[in-house]
C-alpha cells in the first residue's frame, strides 16, 4: 500500500487511519471544489493550506472559511522542510490544501516521496488547474509549448531563460503559457503579492535589453507582441483581454494573473481571440 | 595684515602655479616624531609660531589625538615657502602612524605625489615604516628621507661621526632596498636615495633643525659644525643656521615632483578610463581648464560645519555654489563651501584649481575614495585597495534611548569616515557592533561618540574576531548542498590557498568582488604566478577577502543565470562559517558540479542560495574545517631593570618573544601575542615597568588556535552568538 500514492479513486477512504492527503483547492471558487476534495476538507483530522505557490482572493478565503472552518497557512519553510508536517501525518490524518492543482504547477512532489520513504499513506485529490481553465481563452491545447514562469527581480539577479522559452515556442509556432511570481521576497515566507501586469511586463523587457546586451540577435519590441492577460480564472472576478503586452500592462487589476502569448494562431483561434480585444 | 593672513593670501595666489605645487605627506612609525615635524614645517611658514613649533601639534587638531599624543586623522595644510625669490604652495597630508588607522594612511597616498620617509637616527626605520613606504609607492609616490633624533644620537649615545655616519648608511640602504621592491619599474633606479644627491636629510625635528648636503653647501655648516653645536647644548643657533622647515621644503621643492610632472605617470595608475578622452587628457596634463575630477580621500566631521570631504584635485576646478555629482550618488549636490586647509583652520576660497587639495562641505554622498565629477556619467578613480580585517569588536548602545537616532546617525557618518571601521546595527535595541583593528582604534571611535557628539554610550568588553579556514581539501569528495526544495543541487569542493596568494589577495593585488567577464584571463594569469592553475583560475567568479570561488563546471544548463545568487552565498559563508559563524579567511572554493530546475522559477534565490550556503559549508567541515586568531607582534622598550617583567607579562599571555636586541640600558621586546590576550597588556606592562616600558604593536595575520583551546572558543562564541551549543555536522548540511 505504501508503494506509490494512492489517487482520489481509492477505496480507502478511512480518514480515522495517518495519512498525508495533498487536495487540490482549484481556483478558489467554492463552486469549482470536487466531491472528494470535500470528503477530504470534511473528515481529515488537521487540514492546512499551503500559502506560497498561489493566492486566494479575499471573498473566496472567506466563502471557504465560512463552510470550513479556518485553516493554518503552512509557508515554504514548512512544506520544504516538512518534518513536523510528516511527524503528524505518521500519527494521525493530515491535509494540505494547495490552491489550483496538487502537482501541475508546484513541485509538491517531494512531499510524496519523503513521505514514501517514512511510509507514510499518501492520497492525491486533483484539483482545476490553471491550465484547465485557460480553456476559455480559445486556443486549443495541443499548440502550447513550455510554459514558464517570470520571477520578481532579486539584487542583480534577472533570469532570462523565460523570455527565452516564449521565444523557443514562438520559433516552433507555439502558445506559451506565463505564470507570474508572487513572492518579490524569494524567501516565500511573506504574504504573497502577486505581481501585477506593469511589472510582469516591465521584466519581460528588462529580459530583452538584457539578452542584447549578451549578443543575443535583436528581438523584435516586444511591447507590440500581442498577448492575452487572464485574471483571476474561475473566480467571480474572471476578466480576459486580449492586446499589446504595452497596452495590457497599463491594465490595474487585483488579484492573479498569467500572460498568454499565442503565436499563429489558425482561423478558429484567431475568431476566439478576437471576443477579448479590448476596444 | 599678519604673517598668517599674508600666507594666506600667497597661497591662494600661488596654487595657480602648477609648477610651484609639491603635494606630499610624511610616512613614518609612531613616535618617530612625525607631527612634531609637520609642526615645524607650518610654522616655519609662518603659520604658528616658531617658538610653539615641535610643542604644541597643530596637526593633531583632533583634542583625542593631542591627548594620547599620537596622531590619527590625516589632516591637511598647505603652506607657502620661498625658494630663490619664488613662492612654491606645499600642500602637506599628514597621515597617522599606528598600526590601527592603516585605511587612512593608504587613502592619503592617493592626495600626493611625494612622501617624506621619516625614521629614527636611534631606532632605525620600524617594519611599520615599511608598510607605509610599500604604500606610498604602490601608488606611484616619489620618496625622500628625513633621518630624525639625530640629536639624541649624538647626544645620548655619543657616537663618532664615523658610527653615524655607517648608521645612517645602513638605513638608506634598507630604504633603497624596498625602492627597488616596490617603486614602479621605471623609477626603481631615478627614485634610489642617497646623501650626495640631496635626497635624504637629517636632524632633529624637536629642535628644529635639519640638514642636507646641498644645505650645508649653501650654508656652510659641515658635519663637525653640527657635532659641536649639539654637543654644546647650542642647538637653537643650529636652527637658527639650518632651520629643518627650510631644510626639508628645500629639499620637497627641487627633489618631489609636482602635480604637472606626477599625473602622467599617477592617472594611468588609478584611473581606467580613456586616456585619450577630452578628460584623460585634461587629468594627464592636470589641466585647471579642464573638467572636474577630484578624489575624495577623507572626510571628516567639523562641529559647525558637518561633514567636510578633504580630496585631491586631478583635472579641472571645484568652485564654491556649483552642482556637482559625487559618482554613484542619486543626485547632483551643491558645493556649499571650498576650502584650503591650514592645521586646524579651513580658509574659504572661491575655487580650488587642479593639482592641489581642498577641502569642501555641501557634498553629502562623499565617502572617502569617492570620485566627484560635473558628468555622472565620468570613469571614477580605481577604488582604494585597502583590506581593513577587523579583529576585535564591540557592541555599544546609548545610554539613553532617546539619543538613539541621533546615535545612528552618528555611526553612519563614522563608518562613512573610517573605511577600517566596520559598523552594524540593530535599528530596533539601538546595539551596533563595532569592528576594528584593534583595542585602541575602537576606544578612539567610542570616544568619539561621547565627545564629539555628546552621546552618552555603554560598551561591552572588547571581543577578539577570530577567522575560519579549512586545513585540508576534499577532492575527489565533493559535498551535495540540495535547495529546499531539492530540484537544485549543487557539488563542491574547497582547499586552502598558499600562503602566498592569501597575502596577495590582502594586499588588494586581485581586486575585491565578482570578476568581470572580461577579465577573468588576465586575472587567471595573474593566479598562475603564484603557482596556481591557469586554466582553473581563468574560471573565477569572484574574490571575497582571502577567499576565491571558481566555477570549474562544463556546460551547465543556466548555471550563468545562478550566478549571481552563487557569489551571494559564496559571500554569505565567508562572512559566516559553519563553526562558530565567524568570517572565513584563506580559502579556495570551487563549484565543481550543479544539477538544476528548468524553470528559473524553481531556482530563485531562496532555492539556490540556501543550496550552495550549505554545498560550502559542508564541503568546509568535509575537508576539515579550523579556527584562526588574530596574532599581533609587539615591540616593547624597556630599561633592562625591569626585562624580567616584561617578558614574562608576554610570557604569560601564550606570547611568544622573537628576539631581544638591546642597545646600551635599553632592551626591546619583539614578540608574537594573540589579541585575544592583549586586552589590558598595556596597563600591566606599566604595572610590571613602573611605567618605563614603551610599546608599540602590529596586526600579524591569523595562526590557528591551539587544539587545548579549540572547542571553548567556538563554544563560548558560540553561546554568544546564540546559536545552538552543539556545532554542526556534515549531515546538518546534507538535508
Amino acid at each position: 500500500m505504501t508503494r506509490g500514492a494512492s489517487c482520489f479513486m481509492s477505496t480507502e477512504k478511512n480518514f480515522s487511519t495517518s495519512g498525508l492527503w495533498l487536495i487540490g483547492l482549484g481556483p478558489g471558487n467554492i463552486d469549482l471544489l470536487t466531491l472528494g476534495a470535500v470528503e477530504a476538507i470534511k473528515n481529515c483530522k488537521y487540514v492546512f493550506i499551503e500559502g506560497y505557490t498561489a493566492h486566494l482572493q479575499k471573498n473566496d478565503l472567506k466563502d471557504i472559511q465560512d463552510r470550513f472552518g479556518k485553516w493554518d497557512i503552512l509557508m515554504r519553510g514548512a512544506v520544504e522542510k516538512p518534518d513536523e508536517l510528516l511527524q503528524l501525518a505518521s500519527q494521525e490524518s493530515v491535509g494540505l490544501v494547495i490552491i489550483g492543482d496538487v502537482l501541475q504547477a508546484t513541485t509538491h512532489i517531494d512531499l510524496i516521496l519523503r513521505c514514501q520513504k517514512l511510509e507514510i499513506p499518501t492520497h492525491i485529490i486533483p484539483g482545476i488547474s490553471i491550465t484547465t481553465l485557460i480553456g476559455e481563452v480559445g486556443l486549443q491545447a495541443y499548440r502550447f509549448g513550455r510554459q514558464t514562469t517570470i520571477p520578481y527581480s532579486y539584487k542583480s539577479y534577472l533570469p532570462t531563460s523565460p523570455l527565452e522559452v516564449i521565444l523557443k515556442n514562438k520559433k516552433n509556432n507555439l502558445h506559451t503559457l506565463v505564470l507570474l511570481d508572487l513572492d518579490p521576497t524569494g524567501m516565500g515566507e511573506k504574504i504573497p503579492q502577486p505581481m501585477s501586469p506593469f511589472v510582469a511586463i516591465d521584466i519581460l523587457k528588462s529580459m530583452c535589453e538584457k539578452l542584447q546586451s549578451e549578443g543575443e540577435p535583436m528581438i523584435e519590441d516586444i511591447g507590440s507582441w500581442k498577448a492575452v492577460l487572464c485574471s483571476n480564472l474561475g473566480t467571480n472576478n474572471q476578466q480576459i483581454k486580449y492586446a499589446t503586452l504595452t497596452q495590457l500592462s497599463e491594465i490595474e487589476l487585483e488579484g492573479m494573473h498569467c500572460l498568454i502569448v499565442p503565436d499563429s494562431p489558425h482561423e478558429l483561434e484567431s475568431l476566439a481571440l478576437e471576443r477579448w480585444e479590448i476596444d | 595684515m599678519g604673517r598668517k593672513e599674508d600666507n594666506i593670501k600667497r597661497a591662494t595666489e600661488v596654487m595657480h602655479e602648477l609648477d610651484q605645487i609639491r603635494n606630499l605627506c610624511i610616512a613614518a612609525h609612531i613616535d618617530h616624531g612625525k607631527t612634531t615635524l609637520s609642526d615645524n614645517l607650518i610654522a616655519g611658514a609662518g603659520m604658528m609660531s616658531e617658538e610653539l613649533a615641535g610643542k604644541s601639534r597643530v596637526l593633531d587638531f583632533d583634542e583625542q589625538e593631542s591627548a594620547r599624543g599620537i596622531t590619527i586623522n590625516a589632516a591637511s595644510a598647505s603652506m607657502v615657502h620661498a625658494v630663490e625669490g619664488e613662492d612654491f604652495l606645499i600642500n602637506l597630508i599628514d597621515t597617522p602612524g599606528h598600526v590601527d588607522f592603516g585605511g587612512d594612511v593608504t587613502r592619503a597616498m592617493r592626495a600626493v605625489d611625494g612622501c617624506f620617509i621619516l625614521t629614527c637616527a636611534v631606532e632605525g626605520a620600524m617594519p611599520q615604516t615599511e608598510t607605509v613606504v610599500r604604500q606610498a609607492l604602490k601608488e606611484k609616490v616619489k620618496p625622500v628621507l628625513f633621518i630624525n633624533k639625530v640629536d639624541r644620537l649624538i647626544n645620548e649615545l655619543q657616537v663618532t661621526p664615523e658610527d653615524m655616519m655607517n648608521r645612517f648608511q645602513e638605513q638608506i640602504t634598507r630604504v633603497n632596498k624596498l625602492i627597488r621592491q616596490f617603486a614602479p619599474e621605471e623609477h626603481k633606479k631615478d627614485w634610489q636615495v642617497n646623501v650626495a644627491d640631496g635626497t635624504v636629510a637629517f636632524g632633529s625635528a624637536y629642535h628644529n633643525w635639519g640638514i642636507t648636503v646641498p644645505y650645508m653647501k649653501k650654508s656652510g655648516i659641515n658635519f663637525k659644525d653640527i657635532f659641536e653645536y649639539c654637543n654644546n647644548e647650542q642647538q637653537r643657533e643650529l636652527a637658527k643656521k639650518a632651520p629643518v622647515h627650510e631644510v626639508l621644503l628645500d629639499m620637497a621643492v627641487s627633489e618631489l615632483p609636482s602635480p604637472k610632472v606626477a599625473q602622467p605617470y599617477r592617472i594611468p595608475n588609478i584611473w581606467t578610463g580613456d586616456l585619450e578622452s577630452p578628460i584623460g587628457k585634461s587629468m594627464m596634463s592636470c589641466d585647471p581648464e579642464g573638467d572636474l575630477a577630484m578624489m575624495i580621500t577623507k572626510i571628516w566631521m567639523d562641529p559647525h560645519a558637518g561633514e567636510v570631504a578633504v580630496g585631491r584635485l586631478y583635472s579641472g576646478a571645484i568652485n564654491h555654489g556649483e552642482s556637482v555629482w559625487a559618482i554613484g550618488a542619486a543626485k547632483a549636490e551643491r558645493v556649499q563651501q571650498v576650502s584650503m586647509m591650514v592645521g586646524g583652520d579651513r580658509i574659504p576660497v572661491p575655487s580650488v584649481v587642479a593639482g592641489n587639495i581642498a577641502a569642501v562641505t555641501g557634498i553629502r554622498s562623499a565617502a572617502a575614495g569617492v570620485t566627484v565629477v560635473r558628468d555622472p556619467e565620468t570613469t571614477p578613480f580605481e577604488a582604494i585597495r585597502h583590506y581593513s580585517e577587523p579583529v576585535v569588536t564591540v557592541a555599544v548602545e546609548p545610554k539613553n534611548m532617546k539619543d538613539l537616532p541621533k546615535f545612528i546617525d552618528a555611526l553612519r557618518s563614522l563608518a562613512k569616515a573610517d573605511a577600517s571601521l566596520e559598523v552594524s546595527t540593530n535599528q530596533e535595541t539601538g546595539e551596533a557592533l563595532l569592528a576594528g583593528m584593534g583595542e585602541l582604534h575602537l576606544e578612539i571611535t567610542t570616544y568619539r561618540i561621547e565627545e564629539e557628539q555628546g552621546i552618552q554610550v555603554k560598551v561591552s568588553p572588547p571581543i577578539v574576531v577570530y577567522r575560519e579556514s579549512v586545513e585540508g581539501n576534499n577532492h575527489g569528495r565533493a559535498f551535495e548542498g540540495k535547495s529546499p526544495n531539492r530540484h537544485n543541487r549543487f557539488y563542491v569542493e574547497v582547499e586552502p590557498l598558499p600562503e602566498d596568494v592569501i597575502k596577495a589577495l590582502r594586499d588588494g593585488e586581485f581586486g575585491d568582488g565578482t570578476v568581470r567577464q572580461g577579465d577573468r584571463k588576465e586575472v587567471g594569469n595573474k593566479f598562475s604566478e603564484y603557482g596556481l592553475d591557469k586554466d582553473m583560475m581563468r574560471n573565477i567568479y569572484s574574490i571575497k577577502g582571502t577567499n576565491v570561488l571558481i566555477n570549474a563546471t562544463k556546460g551547465i544548463q543556466n548555471l550563468h543565470e545562478t550566478r549571481e545568487l552563487i557569489i551571494e552565498a559564496f559571500n554569505e559563508v565567508c562572512k559566516k562559517g559553519p563553526l562558530a559563524e565567524e568570517p572565513v579567511m584563506g580559502m579556495m572554493v570551487r563549484l565543481v558540479d550543479a544539477k538544476l530546475h528548468e524553470d528559473a522559477i524553481h531556482r530563485g534565490p531562496a532555492q539556490t542560495i540556501p543550496a550552495v550556503r550549505n554545498s560550502i559549508r559542508g564541503a568546509m567541515l568535509r575537508a576539515k574545517a579550523v579556527m584562526m586568531e588574530p596574532m599581533q607582534k609587539t615591540f616593547v622598550s624597556v630599561p633592562n631593570d625591569w626585562l624580567g617583567g616584561v617578558t614574562s607579562e608576554v610570557t604569560q599571555r601564550r606570547g611568544i618573544i622573537e628576539d631581544m636586541p638591546s642597545e646600551g640600558e635599553t632592551t626591546t621586546v619583539i614578540g608574537t601575542l594573540p589579541v585575544a590576550e592583549t586586552f589590558g597588556f598595556s596597563n600591566d606592562i606599566r604595572a610590571a615597568s613602573q611605567g618605563r616600558a614603551i610599546w608599540n604593536s602590529e596586526n600579524r595575520g591569523f595562526d590557528m588556535v591551539p587544539p587545548q583551546l579549540v572547542e571553548k572558543v567556538i563554544g563560548s562564541i558560540r553561546e554568544r552568538k546564540g546559536l545552538k551549543a552543539e556545532k554542526p555536522t556534515e549531515s546538518y548540511y546534507t538535508d
